[in-house]
This record gives structure tokens, C-alpha cells and sequence, in this order.
């Protein structure tokens, strides 16, 4: 990783005070922000001055719905669509982030041609001309390259596109696709078939790679179904089961109750011998492996509440086993759902992308349209993408920042952002959804992917245009108006897609060949195309606490043996090819395999994301495979400038997270002897409860408060000095080896405890107690002497050592909360100004607070509701009913600081606290 | 050995160190009083407005209700302000042909906000909800003063953290009806000022009483 000079954080503040300008003007909105502007929509919030609209965000070309709460106008904070059934109310980093990428100052703002900047009516010009030569030719030598397509609009223009030019073609590339599943499918039914787990039903799931916990457009639909299988298990008695066979550690591997570190040349034969020990019929090879005939008969035992999920890197055969074992089992209708994939179209998208790169070589493409791609960062470059794209002549780029493809096509379209555009999308079970934009466009010369399909076939449509088109058709004149607002205002627009039941084809089982068991490079997705959003860089990744960069993961010791201590710097080659990087051991790696996170080392990816990490993409195969043997590591005996979090701020370890087995309980928390006087908490008393059992430790809470209290970037040189200003941080337990659960998640917010050792040691009182039990940090009386951070034993208060007011104050600000200032300390507040908007609203309404009516933005994001937050007080509330729960404990209770956020223990098979 | 400094030197010095203590006894004297003072606070200062609009014009000739313009007041934190539609829904009509209106034109034009300038505008860290106020008998004149005599609109009140207290502290005295929040009282106007700072509550620090209206999360974010 290259140094970060302190100039180039301080250049991002003056770029976003820029931007803000910019953004100001575009929005027109330079006067007091008590002034709305026109909508697109009925408004789902009460008032004007803070509608929420309901809109659907693309991962990986899937949608999940969100709800984008506006206040003048202006996309300040998004949230979970309830009612879309990907979202369920909570959201991913991906989307709590997508705010910040919206207000990016660094996004691309001009049509360009050769990097200069150029009217619109320029581009206008071109495509005419470029529309009259691909009519003549029948549309040979036109070629689309697109990111997945699953929205129904842009699947009909692109299919217009190529019945009106015969000889055009499509291709589709994503870096984190999994061809192999597609391959799989096709060879055990024959046709392409999404697997919908259901993992609430599931009562035993074995994982072969899946990581259905981890990020990804699903994540939070399973996410979701899997917490709530464990809430059902435990009330029960009877817990869910989950095995996990992987090489790179995973979410979902650091919540299993087994999991086994699996080499990639074994997952076959793994696989197999489960197989082989569930007797599923059709075996063409047999396989052997120690742990498969318990997880067969824990799968057995299930029966049709068995699943098996195979995951990305595993090889075709692994995936068309993975199928037949459900078939097997009798799983598909009780834990998961087979249907029609969401994309328009799936296919191979590493062969898509290589066959546009051949027929570029090839002198057989004229005219290149990379629509919302960037084959440039993101396509292994082994393949050459870059020398053939030089051979096309007319080629346009379309995307939201000038990025690494931008700079080598000869047009540049910026596209806007899917918060200010018209769109449709599906999301991974089908359901469509329409995007509506929430906000005036802020990039005035932006044009969507839309407008760009339909100037290929005449006068440019616009999308709102192009999307109505689309449903016109779907639902017919008759009730178009009535369903399109429904749809707006609901965020969705329709049914899952039905299931189907294929049949398995009786020579499904196509063996690969075996992999050499040498070392192993293991690619695995990282923040990738977000990397020029800086709460995701700064956002400490779950399990390895690296941030503002990555580094290849080593078992420790693999690491050991190739004398690389954590932070050294590695040459690694692979094929001829070499790149260096940082190493990090990491426990739970398989041995023999490294894993290389993909997205790094950018090139093009403005202040923020340029040159962080390593990029992967420079040693990946040029057929994109996900697994990649004979990997040379070698130590250059040089250091790596690493930002890594996870020592800065961690409690002592003793007991800090009880783990129970099932049915068995902690002492209650009884408030102990205390040198403070009592104090009765008579009206409200406000107190949290956190489920670490539920705790996948994906960092939404940790963004969503990061976004919902204007919490500052500090970039990685501060970050490094543990000068990182997050109010909500997630520290990570590792479980010694061979234990279940990998690791167990805790997230630290403020403890407000009730006899908190912050306030008594304040000299000037800035930090005082208030009536309802909330440790209330007033901002303007400090003086900034850091003691109350000294004293508190959980290290949840963080100090403004900069001044980030001026970078913090644009248009996606949240007004709901005060811009702290240089030299005062701050921390979480229970996000006091949603308490303060709920009492109001109720004593508007003349009526008392209902129980759950305030939400906090962590409790909200959480994909699996391990958040609780109420009045202690209030008579059958939720938060006191956890804390009466037998599982409930206090962080670090001995110091009798009477934490009003407690933890719910973690329930682990077979083990004791 | 000599003395190194006269009797008089030294009467010298005593003088100087005698003024100097007075003059900075002086300077902080003027300064507490001056922040004290309604200029500090910008009391009667008029604020520079896109259209030169008149309360006692609108308010006060006319007679409109302050919920025209105002219309959030009784539902929302914000009262709002006019848009270009409000003004020319009368303005399309009467009093038409004025250049003034300008601004008025462009918005409508552009879609844009008209650009007024806040005369009462609160600190970034200071939460205030309007329809909290008036549901609890708060009149609009107890903070904004006999806004329908004002040609141009100026604060009356300091709208100071002490000056919020003083009634916080003491709510009932300036609590009328809900029902007559909105109504208009030429008579009336803010209660007499009570004592500020440490006279109006001499040990409030070690205070039992915390009412819920004085605490600090109640008002500040």
C-alpha cells in the first residue's frame, strides 16, 4: 500500500466542501432548508419536511428495497423496505452507503470525449452517426458490455437493441459471478435454477463454500430467516444445525457449530463422501472424508429440512452434487425454493467477457458500449481486455465515476445515481420492484442506461419513460395508473418468481479434474466497485479488522513457515504473474491456500480508493476462476502499511462473551453494592438489549449509525493512531480452533451506564445524566480533556482531534444531529433525537409511547433484529423482557457501572460458559 | 546597599497595577453586559430579505392568520415559509406590476424555493419543535414578539439559552390556552423578565428537582 500523506485526507474535505457547493446549486437549494421540492411520489412519512420515499438498490445486479428519508429534498439516510422481501426492513453496508456515494464529490459530472469535457450535444451527434453506420452494417461489429441485468426495462431495451441490429451482441460481466453455479444447474436439470434457501426451516445446513450470512444480494432475506430459525430452535429446544466446509473464513463459517477449514483441490471429494454417506443415487465417483458421515446423518435426521448450498468457488461438480443432495433429501418446497434465475439472461459471464475480448482482438467489434461496467479494475488482467479494447473504434463508457475503463474508452457518459434515477430491478427471489429517484439529479449532464439503449434506436427515451413502457405492457392499459403508484409507494411491483420443479437429469454427476493440492490462491469479494466510498473503506472488515485496504490472508501457520510475520510484505506469483502484498494471518484459513480479496489496488477510483491494497485482479486467472493452484508466495522482508482496528479499543477478554449451551443460564443482573447514591429512574428509563447469538458482525449498525449521526471519516492515517471516530464498533471474539462458532460478534455502542465513571470525573460536567437514564454528552460545555475516556472502561467515547464540520456539512447531512467541533468528545446517544422525535410526535398525538416505537438507526439497519431498544420501565416491553432472559448479561458487570445495554449470550452446542 | 527603586517609582507602579485592575475590571464588566445586551443577540437588527415584505402590512392591515405562510406551525418543527405560489396566489391579482416580485418569478420559473432569510434561526445544536410550543399554549408573540407592527421583521427576544430557560423553568406563567395560541393580543407581549442567571435559581446545580423541561437532552442534540 502506498503512504498516505496527511494532504491527501485533507484534499477529500476541501473536494467535499466543493462538491457541496456543487451539489447546492444543482439541487437549488441555497436558501433555508425548510423548502421541499417536487417529488416524484406520494410521500410514505407524515410531514414534507421528512418524506420517505420507497426505491430498490442494485448488489450485484439483484435489487433489495430501501426506504430514502429526505429532508429539504435532499437523500439523507436509507433505510429497509419492510415490505420488499430482500429487505425486510433492514439494510446492508452496501445500501446504508449509498448515500455517501450519491453525494460523492469526485463522481464524473461531464460527458467526455477523450477526457475533455464536452456539451451534451456532442454525444447526441456521435450516436447519430454511430446509429447510421450500425444500420447500414446490420448492426455488425455493436457490442453491449453490461454488469448483470436483472431489471425487466433495461432487458427489453437491450433485447430491442438486438432485434433491430441482427448482428450486434451482448455480454455481461461480473467479477463476483458464479459461473460454476450456473454450470452446476445446467448440469444436474439441464436449464439455469437460482436456489431460494429458506433458512428458517432449515434444521440442518451444510455449507460448501455458501456463505449465505455474508454480503451479497440475499444476505439480508437469509440473514433474516436464519436468526429467526435460531429464535424457533431455542424456544424449541431444539437448535438449528449449521456445518460449514470452506477455505477463506466466512460469516457464515464464523456462526457455524461446525466448521471445517477445506483445502479447494478437497471440496470435491468432501462433497462426495457427504453424498456417498446420504446415499444419494447416481454417484459417479466416490469420495472420503472424516467428518462426512456425522453431517450426513445430521442432514439425514432433517430430511426435507436439510439443505445443502454450495458457494461461489467451488467447482461445477460441487454445485450439481450440492442440488442432488437436496433432491435427495426432499428439501426443494420445505427449506428452499427452486425458480427461474432473476437475470434476464444467466450465462457464463467470465466466457461472455472473454468472448467479447477475443472478438475485440479480432478486429470484429466497431462499436463498444460499456454500460454501468468497469472490465478494466475488474477483469483478471491476464486476459488482456485492456490491448484489445485499443482495437475498437467507436467505444462509450457509462458510469458513475471517471474510473479505470472511463480513461480508456473514447467516450465518457457519467450515469447517475440509482437514487436519482428511474429504474426497475428484481430482486434474488424475483420480486420487481420499480427505482424512483428520491432527489433532483445532482450530475445535471448524467443519462442512464436507458436513455443510452434507446439513442441506439432513435431519439433517446427518457427512463421514466422507458420504465412505464415496460409496465404498461406488464400490467395493460386498464389499471396502469392505479398499480404504477401502488408500486411506487409500496416498493414493490409484483410476486416472487413461482417455484418450479425440474427434474434431475440422470447423468448429473460430471466429475472434475482433480486439483493439484499445491498452495492455492483464493479469490473472495471484498468492498470492490465501492471503493471510492470512505465510510466502506473505513468500515473495519469483520474478520480481520484491516481497513482502508486489503491483504492476502494466510492460515498463521502457513504464514509461519514462510517466515511472514502479520503486516509483512509478500511477492506473490502466480503463473508468470506477481503482484505484492500485504500478509495477514487470519484463523480459520484453510492451510495451504491464500485468500486474496478482489477490488483492491484501484487505479482510478478518485482520493478515496485509489491505490488501496493489492490488486488481485493482477494475478487472477484470465478465465476468472475463483480458485487457482500453484501460487508462489515469497517475503521481500519489507513492511506493508496496513490500518488494522481490532486491538484499539478491545475490553479485557476474560468472559467478555459468556457462551451457554442450549437451555442452560447466566446469573441475573443484579445491581451490586455502588459508592454513587441510588437513584429511582421513575418515568422512562431507556435501555438496549443485543443479541450476540443473532450477531453476524456484517457492519450494517455500525454504518447506518455512521450515516445517521454525521460520524466523521478520519482516513487511514488517524484511523491507524486509533483515532477512528465510529459509535458503534464491533469487536470479534475467535474461538480457540476446532470450537464451534468460529468467532462470536459484539457490537459496543455507549453502555449509558446508570453509574457511569465518565461523568463524576468531568471538570466542567459535560457529561450528565438525564431523567430517563441517558448519558448525555453536551458537546458545547467541553473542554476536552479526554478523562471521561480514560475512565470508561468500555472505550466507546471517541474525540474530535480534527475539525470535520466543514467535511461533514453538505446536503446529506442529517440536521436531526449537531456537527461536533474540533476538541470534544463525543459518542453514541442512544440516537436521542429519534427519542425526542417519537415523545413529541406522541404528545402531538396526545398519546403515551408505544413499546418499539423508537427505533434506533443500529436497532433498524439490523438484518437480524439482535437489537432491542425500549423503556425498561414500561409494562411488558420487549427490553425488559430480554433482560429478565436467561442468557442476558452485562458487559464487564463486575464494575458494577450498571450498563443500561446488555448482551444476550451466545448459545453454542455442547459447551459451557 | 541602594535602593534600585524611588518612593515615587514605586507610587508609579502601585498606580498603573491599580489602573490596569480597574481597566480589565472595566473591559469585563462591558463585555458581560454587551452579551448580556439584546445587540449582541441581533434584537431589532433586520435581516437582509429577497423581497422587502411587510408583517404589518400582511398581518396587521390585512389582518391574515400567521398559518397562511406559516403553515407547519401547529403540526411540524419547522413553521415553513412561503413558497412563490403562496405570495402570487394574491399577488397575481393584486399589487402585481412591482419589480420587486422578481424573485418571486424566478422561483416559479425554476422550481426553486423563494430565498428568505431566517430571523429567528436557532444554533445547529439546539432542537425546537413549533407545534410542541403552540399545542402547550405558547403564543406566537411570547417568542416573535407583535410581529403584525413590524415593516420589517426583527427579532424581540434574545432567544438565548437563558431566555429559553426562563420560561422552562417556570412554564405556567407563560402557558395561556392551547385553543388561543394563535390568537393576537395587542396588549399582551412577554411576561416581565425574570431575574437571569444565578438569581433567577441561586443553587440550581445542586438542585433535587430536574424538571424534564430543563434537562439537557430535552432541548439540544
Amino acid at each position: 500500500m502506498p503512504p498516505h500523506p496527511m494532504g491527501e485526507t485533507a484534499g477529500r474535505r476541501d473536494v467535499l466542501l466543493m462538491g457541496a457547493s456543487v451539489a447546492l446549486a444543482a439541487a437549488g437549494c441555497d436558501g433555508p432548508d425548510e423548502h421541499g421540492h417536487p417529488l416524484h411520489a406520494r410521500p410514505r412519512g407524515v410531514a414534507a419536511e421528512d418524506a420517505s420515499y420507497a426505491t430498490v438498490l442494485d448488489l450485484e445486479g439483484l435489487g433489495r428495497g430501501v426506504l430514502v428519508r429526505t429532508r429539504a429534498g435532499h437523500a439523507v439516510k436509507l433505510e429497509g423496505n419492510p415490505q420488499h422481501p430482500a429487505s425486510l426492513g433492514a439494510t446492508d453496508i452496501f445500501a446504508e452507503a449509498a448515500v455517501l456515494s450519491l453525494h460523492d464529490p469526485e463522481r464524473s459530472r461531464r460527458i467526455r470525449r477523450d477526457g475533455a469535457p464536452l456539451p451534451p450535444a456532442e454525444l447526441d451527434a456521435a450516436l447519430a452517426e454511430a446509429r447510421a453506420a450500425l444500420r447500414t452494417a446490420g448492426g455488425a461489429g455493436l457490442r453491449l458490455l453490461t454488469g448483470p441485468i436483472a431489471s425487466p426495462t433495461l432487458a427489453r431495451l437491450i433485447g430491442e437493441v438486438l432485434a433491430a441490429y441482427p448482428g450486434a451482441r451482448w455480454h455481461q460481466h461480473d467479477p463476483l459471478a458464479d459461473d460454476a453455479a450456473l454450470a452446476g444447474a445446467m448440469a444436474a436439470f439441464g436449464r439455469p435454477v437460482a436456489v431460494l434457501p429458506d433458512l428458517g426451516r432449515a434444521r440442518a445446513v451444510l455449507c460448501l463454500g455458501a456463505d449465505p450470512l455474508g454480503p451479497g444480494p440475499a444476505q439480508l432475506r437469509q440473514a433474516r430467516d436464519w436468526s429467526s430459525g435460531r429464535r424457533e430452535g431455542r424456544a424449541a429446544g431444539r437448535m438449528p444445525r449449521l456445518f460449514v466446509a470452506e477455505a477463506s473464513p466466512s460469516l457464515t463459517g464464523a456462526r457455524a457449530d461446525r466448521r471445517i477449514p477445506l483445502h479447494p483441490a478437497e471440496a470435491e471429494g468432501f462433497a462426495r463422501a457427504v453424498a456417498a454417506a446420504l446415499g444419494v443415487p447416481g454417484l459417479a465417483r466416490q469420495g472420503a472424508h472424516p467428518e462426512a458421515a456425522g453431517i450426513a446423518a445430521a442432514l439425514r435426521e432433517a430430511g426435507p429440512a436439510g439443505l445443502v448450498l454450495a458457494g461461489r468457488g467451488q467447482p461445477p461438480a460441487v454445485h450439481a452434487l450440492a442440488l442432488a443432495m437436496n433432491q435427495a433429501l426432499g428439501a426443494p418446497g420445505t427449506s428452499l425454493r427452486l425458480t427461474v434465475p432473476p437475470l434476464a439472461q444467466p450465462e457464463p459471464m467470465a466466457a461472455s467477457l472473454a468472448g467479447l475480448t477475443s472478438a475485440m482482438a479480432a478486429n470484429e467489434v466497431t462499436h463498444l458500449l460499456v454500460l454501468g461496467a468497469n472490465p478494466l479494475a475488474e477483469a483478471p488482467a491476464a486476459l488482456g481486455f485492456a490491448a484489445a479494447l485499443r482495437r475498437v473504434g467507436f467505444t462509450l463508457h457509462a458510469g458513475q465515476w471517471v474510473d479505470e475503463t472511463a480513461h480508456a474508452c473514447r467516450w465518457h457518459v457519467p450515469l447517475p445515481h440509482p437514487l436519482e434515477a428511474w429504474g426497475d430491478a428484481r430482486a434474488s427471489c424475483g420480486t420487481p420492484a420499480i427505482r424512483q429517484p428520491v432527489t433532483l439529479p445532482l450530475v445535471e449532464a448524467a443519462r442512464g442506461e436507458a436513455e443510452l439503449l434507446s439513442a441506439l434506436l432513435g431519439p433517446p427515451q427518457t427512463a421514466r419513460a422507458a420504465v412505464a413502457n415496460t409496465w404498461r405492457t406488464a400490467w395493460g392499459e386498464a389499471d396502469f395508473e392505479s398499480r404504477w403508484d401502488a408500486a411506487l409507494e409500496a416498493g414493490i411491483a409484483g410476486e416472487p418468481a413461482p417455484a418450479i420443479a425440474p427434474a434431475l437429469r440422470p447423468d448429473w454427476d460430471r466429475p472434475g479434474e482433480a486439483a493439484p493440492a499445491t498452495l492455492t490462491a483464493v479469490f473472495a469479494p471484498d468492498i470492490g466497485p465501492e471503493a471510492q466510498n470512505a465510510w466502506l473503506q473505513e468500515m473495519p472488515r469483520p474478520l480481520t479488522g484491516l481497513a482502508w485496504g486489503n491483504a492476502a490472508l494466510f492460515d498463521p501457520l502457513t504464514a509461519a513457515t514462510l517466515g511472514l510475520a502479520p503486516g509483512d510484505e509478500a511477492e506473490l506469483t502466480l503463473e508468470g504473474r506477481q503482484v505484492l502484498a500485504a500478509c495477514w494471518p487470519v484463523p480459520g484459513q484453510a492451510p495451504g491456500c491464500v485468500t486474496l480479496p478482489l477490488g483492491g489496488g484501484r487505479r482510478a477510483a478518485g482520493a478515496v480508493g485509489t491505490g488501496r491494497g493489492f490488486d488481485a485482479n493482477r494475478l487472477r486467472p484470465a478465465d476468472g476462476a475463483w480458485a487457482a493452484p500453484g501460487l508462489a508466495v515469497r517475503a521481500t522482508g519489507r513492511r506493508a502499511a496496513l490500518v488494522a482496528t481490532q486491538a484499539h479499543h478491545r475490553p479485557d477478554e476474560a468472559g467478555a462473551v459468556p457462551r451457554l449451551a442450549p437451555g442452560e443460564a447466566l446469573a441475573p443482573i443484579q445491581p451490586g453494592a455502588s459508592l454513587h447514591p441510588d437513584w429511582a429512574y421513575e418515568g422512562r428509563a431507556w435501555a438496549m438489549s443485543i443479541d450476540v447469538d443473532a450477531c453476524i458482525g456484517c457492519n450494517a449498525c455500525a454504518i447506518a449509525c455512521q450515516a445517521e449521526n454525521n460520524v466523521p471519516v478520519v482516513g487511514p492515517e488517524e484511523l491507524a493512531r486509533g483515532r477512528g471516530m465510529h459509535w458503534l464498533r464491533i469487536d470479534r471474539y475467535d474461538a480457540p480452533p476446532a470450537a464451534p462458532a468460529a468467532a462470536s460478534f459484539q457490537p459496543v455502542p455507549c453502555m449509558h451506564c446508570e453509574k457511569a465513571p465518565c461523568e463524576p470525573v468531568c471538570p466542567v460536567n459535560a457529561t450528565v445524566h438525564d431523567s430517563e437514564g441517558l448519558n448525555v454528552m453536551v458537546h458545547a460545555r467541553c473542554v476536552g480533556t479526554r478523562t471521561c475516556s480514560n475512565n470508561c472502561p468500555y472505550k466507546v467515547r471517541r474525540f474530535n482531534w480534527d475539525d470535520h464540520r466543514r467535511a461533514l456539512d453538505t446536503p446529506r447531512r442529517n440536521p436531526e444531529v449537531a456537527l461536533r467541533p474540533r476538541g470534544v468528545m463525543e459518542k453514541c446517544t442512544y440516537c436521542s433525537h429519534r427519542i425526542t422525535a417519537a415523545r413529541t410526535q406522541a404528545g402531538l398525538e396526545g398519546r403515551a409511547l408505544r413499546d418499539g416505537e423508537v427505533e434506533t438507526a443500529c436497532q433498524r439497519a439490523c438484518p437480524t433484529q439482535a437489537i432491542t431498544f425500549g423503556d425498561l420501565n414500561a409494562p411488558g416491553s420487549a427490553v425488559a423482557a430480554l433482560r429478565r432472559d436467561g442468557r442476558s448479561y452485562a458487559l464487564l458487570g463486575h464494575l458494577e457501572t450498571r450498563p443500561r445495554t446488555t448482551y444476550l449470550a451466545q448459545t453454542v452446542p455442547g459447551e459451557t460458559a | 546597599m541602594p535602593q534600585v527603586f524611588s518612593p515615587r517609582s514605586d507610587r508609579r507602579l502601585r498606580l498603573a497595577l491599580s489602573i490596569g485592575a480597574a481597566m480589565l475590571l472595566l473591559i469585563l464588566a462591558v463585555g458581560f453586559a454587551y452579551a448580556r445586551s439584546g445587540a449582541a443577540w441581533a434584537v431589532g437588527k433586520p435581516a437582509a430579505q429577497p423581497i422587502p415584505f411587510s408583517h404589518a402590512v400582511h398581518a396587521g392591515g390585512l389582518g391574515l392568520d400567521c398559518r397562511f405562510c406559516h403553515a407547519g406551525v401547529e403540526q411540524a418543527a419547522a413553521a415553513g415559509m412561503p413558497t412563490a405560489e403562496t405570495c402570487l396566489g394574491c399577488h397575481s391579482r393584486v399589487w402585481t406590476v412591482t419589480p420587486q416580485f422578481a424573485p418571486l418569478a424566478t422561483a416559479l420559473a425554476r422550481g426553486t424555493p423563494v430565498e428568505w432569510s431566517s430571523v429567528h434561526r436557532l444554533p445547529d445544536h439546539v432542537r425546537f419543535h413549533h407545534a410542541a410550543h403552540v399545542r402547550s399554549g405558547v403564543t406566537c408573540q411570547t417568542c416573535h414578539g407583535p410581529v403584525w407592527e413590524m415593516p420589517r421583521t426583527v427579532k424581540t427576544e434574545t432567544l438565548s439559552m437563558g431566555w429559553c430557560l426562563d420560561c422552562h423553568r417556570d412554564p405556567a406563567s407563560r402557558q395561556g390556552p392551547a385553543d388561543q395560541a394563535l390568537a393576537r393580543d395587542p396588549a399582551g407581549g412577554p411576561p416581565p423578565d425574570r431575574p437571569f442567571g444565578l438569581a433567577a435559581r441561586p443553587v440550581m446545580h445542586q438542585g433535587i428537582e430536574v424538571s424534564p423541561l430543563t434537562r439537557c437532552s430535552t432541548c439540544h442534540r
